[in-house]
């Protein structure tokens, strides 16, 4: 049997004794439990934005904030919810982590209940009633809303005017298709159209969505109940097939999000895009050469007189449920949240606007921005605030996503193929819609959420 | 040899300890969850094997398990006998660069899975991507070619490629490093050619190694799950990059059915043990 020392060479007592000291130190570290009044946030500007207004407060001392990727902050919540880790009393997040949190019956949910505080305040009727949309489960409510995210189109105004397209002339849609396809032509003789009207793809789930919204669909009811087989979202999809892959498509594939599509952007290939307002900042930032060539306009309605707007996007703040400060943790999320100069602070930083109607009057909000040729592009969100479509929360907002999304990849394929009849189509969408439904619906029945929705 | 099993025994303990603690405890869990149907953070109600039962009965997880066995077979079809070439290759005696070959056929498998998941789907965009690039400046392609959307496990299949192709050409060239000389001498000497000495001295001298390098394949194909969630986000388009290990997560980590995640995860594990037995049970027929 060989010796210890023969075993234990240099390198091996050295491993060894940093096994130890390092289980060591694991198994005597301080707990590193969240300080009660500790704020969690997902977005690098908003905790910027925090430490700004808490240090100006000099209130340093009473809140910690904490930035976290949003992987990293849904794993830590659900592991609290799941597990009774630590978590921190006040959390930030966006509306489809929300969903997962909000999933199961209602008094399971790990967040406080802020509707009785909302309402003894007055805060329900100040409040864009349509941005608690994603945070109301039943007549609960899980978090005070921090926008309103209405969307604009974009538009190179610098390439419309070479080509002699009105945008005053766009009421609708269809107003759109046709004054935008007299940019469609193939100016360089490259054998390929230089400008296509819209920035829209298969892969475009968000901009797929909003559209549904605007159009008077959408994904589920006020119950969470799934509502797919609507026509209005068949109607929706038969057009989006056709912008992909009619007869003449007017769509560029080009994501506001990759290089590609940025780039297709600022080439003036996709000449519009959909712009919510925390995307300007975004744009600003990353595709500084558009500067001074594009303004927003309000969406082309899906019928005349109809909505000129949709949303995208969403973020609220919650209180842990179990945490014992409730009272000062709903003080720190009103100021951070809905005073004046968060407001402010909001709009300057982010280009987001406050949710709180009676901030709307801030002339802050009549600033020019030379970005988009000095349009006072506050006040056009502001204007469509009112008109943004109510969203309900669902843990299976992606799954019906899916299921809309392989809807309208199975009508492009059938356009492809060569049936272009936008009355057959409509039949073929409305089909799909309804085996989608069906799916869902046995998905929800099977996992036990169905028999929940009938309960609430 | 009872009194020898004795001794040894305190000394096996402490991996004993440690195999029960992270192992075998983590599966009786989630065996228990399997037969449990789990809705929110606080709801878990007993369902005995509906869950398998409802598995079995999915057709989006059976559309996952073909994605998920094409992904496979065509990964091991691609990787193996390109692995074995640039082996063969990295074998000549007077190869130039041969630490430059090295590393470079090093390189993307230490970037790793999510790295090449994020650098696939800008190089495979449609339009600014550098493979439609390329393709379309050699041989006037579409610039729009939709890989990611349309061809996603053919995208997978070459991402793959790329990351392990160089990590198993380089472990079979260590395994060609024990083939005999003599033997490969004497083959010569016979006047066999090179692909015959290829295919009867060299393969059946490396074939246990050939075979660790399949299965190591086939495992991690079947366990394919950073690759598509970076790339597709997900399943991709109509689902047609949907693999087995995206649909667990989906349905446990995205719907929180962690109940119905777990039963797939068993019905994936029995796959796997029935792959690795007849993997075993085919080499040992072979050695034989």
């Amino acid at each position: 049997m060989p010796a210890l020392g023969q075993t234990l060479t240099p390198v091996g007592v050295t491993i060894l004794a940093i096994a130890l000291a390092s289980g060591l130190w694991l198994f005597i570290r301080p707990d590193r439990t969240p300080a009660s009044h500790e704020l969690w946030t997902f977005a690098e500007g908003h905790a910027e934005m925090y430490e700004q207004l808490v240090e100006r407060w000099e209130i340093e001392n009473d809140l910690g904030i904490t930035l976290l990727s949003m992987a990293a902050l849904e794993r830590r919540m659900m592991g609290g919810f799941l597990s009774d880790a630590p978590l921190a009393g006040l959390i930030e997040i966006e509306r489809r982590m929300a969903a997962r949190a909000f999933a199961g019956p209602v008094e399971a949910i790990g967040f406080t209940d802020l509707a009785p505080r909302l309402e003894a305040e007055g805060l329900l009727e100040s409040i864009n009633p349509a941005s608690f949309g994603p945070w109301r489960v039943g007549n609960k409510i899980f978090g005070i809303p921090h926008d309103v995210h209405p969307v604009m189109l974009s538009y190179r105004a610098d390439i419309c005017e070479q080509y002699g397209v009105d945008i005053g002339a766009i009421e609708t849609w269809d107003d759109f298709e046709r004054e935008m396809r007299k940019v469609m032509i193939d100016q360089n003789a490259d054998g390929e159209i230089d400008h296509y009207p819209i920035a829209f793809g298969l892969t475009h789930r968000d901009q797929l969505e909003l559209l549904l919204l605007q159009a008077g669909g959408g994904l589920f009811d006020a119950n969470a109940k799934p509502m797919l087989d609507s026509d209005a979202n068949a109607g929706t999809l038969v057009r989006l097939s056709r912008w992909i892959a009619g007869e003449e498509p007017i769509a560029a594939d080009a994501a506001w999000d990759t290089a590609g599509g940025q780039s297709q952007l600022i080439s003036g290939r996709a000449l519009c895009s959909f712009v919510p307002d925390w995307q300007c900042q975004v744009w600003r930032n990353k595709m500084p050469q558009l500067a001074g060539k594009v303004r927003l306009l309000p969406l082309p309605a899906w019928e005349p007189g109809a909505r000129r707007t949709s949303v995208w996007g969403g973020t609220m703040l919650a209180i842990a449920k179990g945490n014992p400060h409730q009272d000062e943790l709903w003080a720190l999320a009103k100021r951070l949240y809905l005073s004046p100069e968060s407001a402010r602070a909001l709009y300057e930083e982010s280009g987001i606007i406050s949710p709180i109607a009676d901030r709307w009057d801030d002339p802050i909000y009549d600033t020019p921005d030379p970005y988009f040729m000095g349009q006072t592009k506050g006040r056009d969100y502001i204007d469509l605030a009112n008109q943004i479509p109510a969203r309900h929360p669902s843990v299976f907002n992606e799954e019906a996503l899916d299921l809309l999304s392989t809807a309208l990849s199975t009508l492009v394929r059938e356009r492809r193929a060569g049936e272009q009849n936008d009355a057959n189509l409509a039949q073929r969408a409305a089909a799909l819609l309804q085996q989608a439904q069906t799916t869902l619906k046995s998905r929800m029945q099977r996992q036990g959420s169905w028999r929940d929705l009938e309960a609430r | 040899m009872r009194q020898r099993a004795s001794a040894m025994l305190p000394l096996a303990l402490p991996m004993i300890a440690i195999i029960a603690l992270f192992a075998a405890y983590p599966l009786a869990i989630s065996l228990g969850l399997a037969t449990q149907r789990t809705f929110g953070t606080r709801v878990a109600t007993d369902v005995g094997p509906q869950n398998f039962l409802d598995a079995l009965a999915d057709p989006l997880l059976r559309k996952a398990a073909w994605n998920t066995a094409l992904f496979t077979i065509f990964s091991v079809l691609v990787q193996v006998p390109i692995a074995l070439a640039v082996a063969l290759l990295l074998e000549r005696p007077r190869l130039w660069a041969r630490g430059l070959i090295r590393l470079a056929l090093l390189l993307p498998h230490m970037v790793g899975l999510a790295y090449a998941g994020v650098f696939g789907a800008v190089a495979f965009e449609k339009r600014t991507g550098m493979v439609n690039r390329a393709l379309h400046a050699t041989f006037n392609t579409d610039l729009d070619l939709a890989w990611l959307e349309n061809a996603p496990i053919t995208t997978m299949v070459i991402i793959s490629a790329w990351l392990y192709i160089g990590l198993n050409a380089l472990i079979l060239r260590a395994a060609m490093g024990d083939v005999d000389p003599a033997r490969l001498g004497a083959a010569t000497l016979d006047g066999a050619s090179p692909l015959s000495r290829l295919r009867h001295v060299t393969i059946p001298a490396i074939r246990p190694v050939l075979g660790l390098v399949v299965l190591l394949s086939v495992v991690g194909s079947v366990q394919a799950f950073e690759l598509p969630y970076v790339l597709l986000q997900g399943g991709g388009v109509e689902n047609r990059g949907l693999t087995v290990v995206t649909y667990l997560y989906q349905q446990g980590f995205e719907i929180g059915d962690l109940g119905y995640a777990s039963a797939i995860g068993w019905l994936l594990s029995l796959v796997m043990l029935a792959l690795i037995a007849t993997t075993a049970l085919l080499s040992r027929r072979s050695d034989a």
